[in-house]
């Protein structure tokens, strides 16, 4: 399949060392008793060994396998550009998915945990350079004006947009589980998630509470009592797997009998 | 004895005096070795031998965390490391000229030939600095030509300075011990080179990391060694400080490392008093003093007991922050007065009355003041903020901000054609 070929540095190389090859040469010949009259070859085989990489790669060897080779690459990752520049985005709205961080977050835009690079400001997008900050780094920045120009000036100072309302302040009252756990009570069962009309959860789980059932606090050091919880527990289950050895025998048994 | 047992003797001492008191736990008062001069203060101990040292301990020998802590609370810091100080408990008190290690006494003599030819050549530079000056000049060419020169030879000798002593152990024991003279050079020399070794770099990386640079002013290369103290303590560049504490005006300690005499501002500018009407960021100026002198032993600057006629501007406004509202950037800056010229308060206290919307850059183009050290804490809403609101009368006292509620883009079907 793969040729061996005579390269020129390699000739130029091997001609270098060539004395040196001859008399390697003439140390496994059988040197013959009398001198011939014909003379040795002057130019030596070349050894295998010193041409490793000179292979040769045929056109018909190389499309070997080609045929299906393609069809074995990945579905595409949907990656890119999803917003243009100049195109207007609000908070949250992502602007570039990316493997690696080809583009880095600029003004008001921020990059997610996969470099997804997404606005943290409304604005208009903008795609561009910024030789002070970095060199070689490409930048996607969130402008507020539509035509504004980024990167902004070095030392001016950054423009930013407060985004937030004023509301009258409320002052926090030291509220009670309990009060609140009443209020809510008074309401009884309503709609749940999955259509159950019941009672909150943390409502049943204060039943015995309300009820006044009182549990024995836990002693550690109780061994009677706790014997006795695990022979309950032992007989319990003993007694289940009764009932489903007999319903398997049963359901062999019927089967076989038919 | 042979040289090798004469050698090591003071080191079995020292372990075997560290290895008695591990067992007994008890600190014994001991000389001070690798020092020269220590005879006076051995006399003064020996006067207070008849205490106990529990009851006065040395700051230089005191090695037991509790007597450390009962000495912090007199006000004394203990000197150098522990390790250093449990050393020097055991350690015979031998002047360095009479230590018996041969390469030691070799080397130090090597030394000290260095320092000698470094105190000849500052001779020398001194003689030719006086020989410059003596020289008349005639035309304008010849006298900036004689300045710069002038200029070169005395930094030539400032650097002089610096390298004959640099390599004294006992200037950087001194050094470390904190007992540096700063008006020496080497002193001068080794506390920048501290600072910028650090602390510099942590300040220069917080002011430009939190955007006070392009925010508040435009440059600022810091100079000047600045700490900040709300009462004892400090606060490093950037640290959340709560309202009850920034209430009170801070203490400054203005540490500079050049030899002269300044006249500085000092400001205290919040660049993000949020605007709702104009959906931005105002600045506030919280404090503004004028012609503070500061020189190198000369450091500590409290804001509150400035001369409130000749000097303080505007006085200290307690930083708030409303509730919800972002962080509250508090930024320092010392400015330089030009050619450290005072400026005349009574025009300021005329012209910058306004708190509000104040950009410490147009006090700096109007004053032609120079930044040289900055500082910078923040403040945010905390339990305590709505006391001091009520306490310097707060306008937006009960007002609470919230994030504005944004509209989502309405989804549009990008490509319809290619979904059918």
């Amino acid at each position: 399949m793969l040729q061996p070929r005579l390269l020129t540095p390699f000739r130029v190389f091997e001609r270098a060392i060539a004395p040196s090859l001859r008399s390697a040469q003439n140390l496994y010949q059988s040197r013959p008793l009398l001198p011939r009259a014909l003379p040795t070859p002057s130019k030596p085989t070349p050894s295998f060994s010193l041409l490793p990489f000179a292979q040769v790669r045929h056109a018909s060897h190389a499309t070997q396998g080609a045929a299906n080779r393609h069809s074995r690459d990945p579905a595409g990752k949907r990656l890119g550009a999803k917003r243009t520049g100049g195109e207007y985005v609000v908070p949250g709205c992502i602007i570039f998915r990316q493997r690696g961080t080809k583009w880095f977050p600029g003004e008001n835009c921020g990059m997610g945990r996969d470099h997804t690079i997404y606005a943290t400001h409304a604005g208009y997008v903008q795609y561009y350079l910024d030789p002070e900050r970095h060199p070689d780094r490409r930048y996607i920045g969130v402008c507020f004006e539509k035509e504004g120009k980024l990167p902004n000036p070095r030392n001016a100072p950054t423009k930013r947009k407060l985004n937030m309302v004023a509301i009258p302040r409320v002052v926090e009252e030291n509220t009670t589980v309990a009060v609140v756990g009443e209020e809510e009570a008074a309401t009884g069962p309503q709609m749940r998630p999955g259509y159950m009309f019941r009672e909150a959860n943390w409502v049943i789980g204060r039943a015995a509470e309300e009820a006044g059932v009182t549990a024995k606090p836990f002693d550690r050091t109780n061994r009677w009592l706790a014997w006795r919880k695990r022979q309950a527990r032992v007989k319990r289950s003993a007694q289940m797997k009764s009932f489903k050895n007999n319903s398997k025998k049963g359901g062999k048994k019927s089967g076989g009998g038919r | 004895m042979a040289h090798c047992e004469r050698a090591s003797k003071p080191l079995l001492k020292c372990i075997r005096t560290s290895y008695v008191r591990g067992l007994a736990g008890v600190q014994l008062p001991a000389n001070r070795g690798f020092q020269s001069s220590a005879v006076a203060r051995d006399e003064a101990q020996g006067e207070t031998a008849s205490q106990p040292f529990y009851r006065a301990p040395d700051p230089a020998l005191v090695s037991s965390p509790r007597l450390e802590k009962k000495l912090l609370k007199q006000g004394i810091a203990p000197i150098g490391s522990r390790r250093r100080r449990v050393a020097l408990q055991g350690s015979d008190n031998i002047p360095f000229e009479q230590l018996p290690y041969q390469c030691f006494q070799e080397a130090r003599q090597i030394l000290q030939a260095d320092r000698e030819e470094k105190l000849q050549e500052i001779q020398s530079v001194r003689e030719k600095i006086a020989r410059v000056q003596a020289v008349p000049t005639e035309n304008v060419r010849e006298e900036l030509a004689k300045k710069s020169k002038l200029g070169a030879l005395e930094q030539h000798l400032q650097h002089l300075k610096i390298l004959a002593d640099i390599n004294d152990p006992l200037v950087k024991r001194k050094f470390e011990d904190g007992q540096g003279d700063m008006t020496k050079p080497v002193y001068r020399f080794l506390a920048k080179r501290k600072w910028e070794e650090y602390r510099r770099k942590i300040l220069v990386q917080r002011i430009t990391q939190m955007k006070v640079i392009p925010d508040v002013l435009a440059h600022c290369e810091p100079v000047v060694d600045t700490k900040l103290y709300f009462g004892r303590r400090v606060v490093q560049p950037g640290d959340f400080v709560t309202s009850r504490i920034s209430a009170t005006a801070p203490k400054l300690d203005i540490q500079m490392f050049e030899r002269e005499e300044k006249l500085v501002t000092i400001a205290v500018v919040d660049p993000d008093v949020p605007n709702v009407e104009t959906d931005s960021f105002d600045y506030r100026v919280h404090y503004l003093a004028v012609n503070v002198p500061i020189s190198i032993l000369n450091t500590k600057v409290d804001l509150a007991k400035l001369s409130p006629e000749a000097q303080v501007i505007l006085p200290w406004l307690a930083p708030v922050a409303q509730k919800g509202s972002p962080y509250h950037r508090l930024s320092v800056f010392i400015l330089d007065q030009k050619d450290s010229q005072p400026l005349n308060v009574a025009d300021l206290k005329a012209q910058e009355t306004n708190r509000d919307n104040t950009q410490l850059r147009t006090l700096q183009a109007r004053y032609h003041l120079k930044p040289i050290g900055a500082h910078l804490f923040r403040t945010q809403w905390d339990e305590t903020t709505a006391e001091v609101m009520e306490e310097i009368g707060f306008s937006d006292a009960n007002v609470e901000l919230r994030r504005k509620r944004v509209e989502p883009l309405p989804y549009k079907r990008r490509n319809p054609a290619s979904f059918r």
